[in-house]
């Protein structure tokens, strides 16, 4: 039997242990009691509840643009450093329980590769887009390859996703027209341009070229692997302005994807 | 697809069920966030974070203690607090905050579920209101608010838990 002046005794510590502000003796004193009064543990339980209800007070805000992606990102560079994940050797190591959070947006590294490929298969894309909006200026080059082939599928639901922000995307075509990757466009704070090429693209290295009326911009080169892989930049150029994006491999092949339409 | 499939999905690795649950609660983590913190950089870190915690405690998650939406903003008050109590150069009048999420001029953006909870607080004695949400939203402990209002220990005290009680019995009402 719990002897009812200590449950007034813990009354005060109980409510703030509910509003998640207690200090830590408190909580360990009402902690204490709750173990043998199942009436305060009632008590608490409605108190959090109507506490957590609060919070819906907050009015809501559109996070800035990316916010999405950068989430993304983050779980994706979290996803790749799990021990079933291969790893890359550039990656940086996340902290379980960082002590300071890293800038928004920040860009993981400047080579990400490659993500555990089924769950992440999606995530790419839109991992991609984050890590290129948050680079700083234009001539920054993010590169990614993976060995799942319907990486490059991705890029409908990228759209779907990211609820129109992303300005276009487009296949990228050999010279029989056979599509075997695709390319993404952002336009944006700094705008980029993203490519993802399948396993059935040849294995080489390629230049990533932006073509503008003004003529031709190298903008990204990788390599690409039997699996495929993927690359892009930022760009200074107006994303509306380029009228085609062309992946040059050294060995002569030329991928296209026209924009002009 | 309702918010505890969204996170089963999750918990099994889903990153299409991870996205869509960013793309649906998004608004109301960062809008939580920026109340608590203040600067929209610091807020964006912190709705950041929360979202990874939800990935990584997902399939902790029980439905039957709390909603979908409060627990994820319960995590992204968690992690604002953490950062107001390190960041030293994010300075925040929690006060006066508190006075601008129950005053009207905020309805327009308000969360849907939010009506309910809203109005009880309106309905409390200005202090009490004062006293939760100084507590909640900001983690202030009752010495904090006492120091903060310039009010006794005690009062302090009394305030957080008169005013929770109070709620509860106004929202039990509402329930009918």
């Amino acid at each position: 039997m719990v002897d009812p002046t200590r449950c007034g005794e813990v009354a005060d510590a109980l409510a703030e242990v509910a509003t998640g502000a207690a200090s830590g003796p408190d909580r360990a004193r009402v902690l204490a009691h709750l173990a043998d009064c199942p009436d305060c543990r009632r008590e608490l339980e409605e108190l959090t509840r109507v506490a957590d209800e609060v919070l819906l007070v907050a009015p809501e805000h559109d996070p800035p643009a990316g916010f999405e992606g950068a989430v993304l990102a983050r779980i994706a560079a979290l996803t790749a450093d799990e021990p079933e994940a291969p790893r890359a050797a550039e990656h940086p190591s996340e902290p379980d329980e960082p002590a300071d959070l890293p800038p928004a947006a920040e860009p993981p590294d400047a080579v990400v590769t490659p993500l555990r490929p089924n769950r992440w298969r999606r995530v790419l894309p839109y991992a991609a887009a984050a890590v290129i909006a948050g680079l700083g200026g234009a001539g920054v080059v993010w590169q990614a390859t993976s060995d799942d082939r319907d990486l490059a599928a991705g890029y409908r639901e990228t759209l779907d996703v990211a609820n129109g922000r992303y300005f276009h995307a487009a296949p990228l075509l050999d010279d029989a027209g056979t599509q075997v990757g695709h390319v993404f466009l952002y336009q944006g704070e700094p705008s980029w341009v993203f490519t993802v090429l399948g396993d059935t693209a040849a294995p080489g290295t390629y230049e990533v070229s932006v073509v503008t009326e003004d003529g031709a911009q190298t903008i990204a080169d990788y390599e690409v692997g039997s699996a495929g892989g993927g690359a892009g930049g930022t760009v200074d150029t107006n994303i509306y302005e380029i009228e085609r994006v062309d992946l040059i491999g050294s060995d002569g092949v030329t991928y296209t994807a026209e924009l002009s339409s | 697809m309702s918010d505890e499939a969204l996170l089963a999905g999750m918990a099994a690795g889903d990153a299409d069920a991870m996205a869509a649950f960013v793309r649906r609660h998004q608004g109301r983590v960062y809008g939580l966030a920026l109340s608590v913190v203040g600067v929209p950089a610091v807020a964006e870190e912190v709705a950041q974070e929360a979202f990874v915690r939800a990935w990584r405690h997902a399939g902790n998650y029980d439905a039957r203690r709390a909603q979908a939406s409060t627990w994820l903003l319960t995590i992204t008050r968690n992690v604002a607090i953490d950062v107001l109590r390190v960041r030293r150069d994010v300075v925040v009048e929690p006060a006066v905050v508190a006075e601008m999420l129950i005053s009207t001029t905020n309805d327009s953006d308000r969360v849907a579920d939010s009506d309910r909870i809203t109005t009880a607080l309106r309905a409390l004695p200005r202090e009490q209101a004062t006293a939760v949400l100084l507590s909640v939203h900001f983690g202030l402990t009752a010495r904090e608010i006492g120091e903060h209002q310039q009010i006794p220990l005690g009062t302090a005290k009394t305030r957080i838990r008169t005013g929770l009680a109070r709620l509860r019995a106004m929202l039990e009402v509402s329930h009918g």
